[in-house]
């Protein structure tokens, strides 16, 4: 599975929205319901699933599923050029 | 004879408690464990010693000397284990050369200032040993506080010795027409600008009941002494025997038994607290509850220093550091600790034993949560709504244990992944 499905399909796990809200511009807070909580799961289900560390003041910067997906893919090329 | 009053290398076992504080700020009856060796030996000059970061946000909070070395150079002096729960007579200020120990422990040693200088080291505990090596060795038997479950089995007893130490006494404050006494008058004191509303009982068949200044008794409650209700608190529902509210605490609904809140917390909704102390700035939700005896009565197992050992006690709460919030019905199993700065929402079933500070207990799984910087804001502004800033000391002591506790913290969220 790509990077991009990858992240979607973990974002579908943790809020239950449907498949077809999961666009690149879709907000995580306004259109999918992300919460606090929400966040906090997404942060652990994407640095299980990638081994990568997100810091807590990232999480906030990343507002949209484009930029989370731009975020992890930038996170996952860092640690492979280590 | 200058006092010097000192933290030993016991501090882990109080643990979330002393994160944040010198273990000599714990509180047992009316008074911090400092508080009360001081009204004790009622020396001129004091000085203290705690772990280095502590340092400054001590000497910035009390406006008091700390870790200043040199201090103990040109005075005799009379070390003082902070952890010593003196009572009166105990000790003196001037008297031999000695060193006194209970159960292998210092409790104090009486030097003259030659012996320091040939004792010289800068650091303290160097010199503490070389003196106790040195002096002759008096073996005491007295209190020593070892673990936090301590505070709370002698919190009842000192807080009704407190009462006849501060010798107050009778109705100076507001008392409501509709509201009794039942038991002993002359063991209560309300402070003259304390209140207490109507249909509000206080017993004290038990011991002593003490309000303190701009306290407040809501309608409806039950105070049962021996009890201290500390300055500019609000407290309403069943505040039962062995309780010490500290200042600017909002506490109420549902039962309070035998338990020390040191300051600035809320538990202002429906649920039970035992045996437990809750440090400063925590937030408990409604209907949270500790429990304090195990359902078959044997004895509750505590983690110490990330060791999970007996207690060899029946009854022990929890114990919650600073700026930790409990949401609403959150279960805490017997012998909890929660560390400073953690979130804990459970979901429904009962919490672990140990949740590490700055890290967020959601729906029985552990997570990083919002990190240092959020914490410490979030610290800021709650801190903000009583009146009180969160100072660029106290903020150094919160990112100084935010890395103390890191390894606790991470194992216990790659627990949680597995």
């Amino acid at each position: 599975m790509l990077l991009e499905e990858k992240v979607k399909d973990i974002i579908i796990q943790v809020t239950k929205v449907r498949p077809e809200e999961i666009t690149n511009e879709a907000r995580l807070v306004q259109d999918l319901g992300v919460d606090s909580f929400a966040t906090v799961e997404l942060v652990a289900a994407f640095e299980a699933e990638f081994d990568i560390d997100i810091p807590a003041e990232d999480a906030e910067k990343n507002d949209t599923v484009g930029k989370v997906i731009n975020y992890i893919r930038q996170k996952v090329e860092e640690k492979i050029k280590k | 004879m200058k006092v010097c009053i000192f933290e030993d290398k016991t501090f882990t076992n109080f643990y979330p408690l002393s994160l944040t504080r010198p273990v000599f700020e714990l509180k047992c009856g009316y008074f911090t464990l400092r508080e009360r060796i001081q009204n004790h030996l009622e020396a001129d000059k004091i000085c203290y010693f705690m772990r280095d970061y502590l340092a400054p946000w001590f000497e910035k909070h009390y406006g008091l000397p700390a870790n200043k070395i040199e201090q103990i150079k040109n005075d005799d002096m009379l070390f003082v284990n902070g952890r010593w729960l003196i009572q009166k007579d105990e000790l003196e200020l001037e008297g031999e050369e000695e060193v006194g120990l209970c159960e292998g422990a210092i409790l104090y040693i009486r030097v003259k200032k030659e012996t320091v200088e040939a004792c010289w080291s800068e650091d303290l505990q160097e010199i503490l040993t070389k003196l106790s090596k040195r002096l002759k060795n008096k073996k005491m038997e007295s209190t020593l506080i070892k673990y936090p479950w301590d505070l709370i089995n002698h919190n009842a007893s000192q807080i009704k010795k407190d009462f006849i130490f501060l010798g107050k006494v009778g109705i100076e404050g507001g008392f409501s027409s509709g509201s009794f006494i039942v038991g002993d008058q002359n063991k209560v004191f309300i402070a003259p600008t304390a209140e207490i509303e109507p249909l509000v009982v206080l017993n004290t068949k038990s011991g002593p009941i003490f309000i303190d200044e701009e306290a407040k008794v809501l309608a409806l409650t039950r105070i049962e002494g021996p009890c201290y209700i500390g300055r500019d608190s609000q407290v309403k529902g069943n505040i039962r025997e062995g309780t010490h509210i500290g200042p600017s605490c909002r506490v109420g609904g549902g039962e309070v038994e035998e338990t020390i809140i040191h300051g600035f917390t809320n538990k202002y909704h429906e649920g039970f607290i035992g045996h437990s102390y809750l440090g400063e700035w925590v937030n408990i939700g409604g209907l949270t509850t500790t429990s304090d005896l195990k359902n078959d009565y044997s004895g509750v197992q505590v983690y110490i220093d990330g060791m999970l050992q007996d207690s060899g006690q029946t009854k022990v709460g929890s114990f919650i550091g600073d700026h930790s919030k409990m949401g609403i019905g959150t279960f805490l199993n017997t012998g909890s600790m929660v560390g400073v700065g953690s979130n804990v929402v459970t979901g429904g079933g009962i919490t672990p034993k140990y949740i590490p500070s700055f890290c967020w207990y959601l729906s029985q799984k552990f997570y990083k949560g919002s990190g240092l910087k959020r914490t410490i804001d979030m610290a800021r502004e709650v801190m903000k709504r009583r009146g009180v800033e969160l100072s660029p000391e106290g903020e150094k002591v919160l990112e100084e244990v935010f890395k103390i506790t890191e390894r606790q913290r991470k194992e216990s969220i790659a627990k949680s992944r597995r």
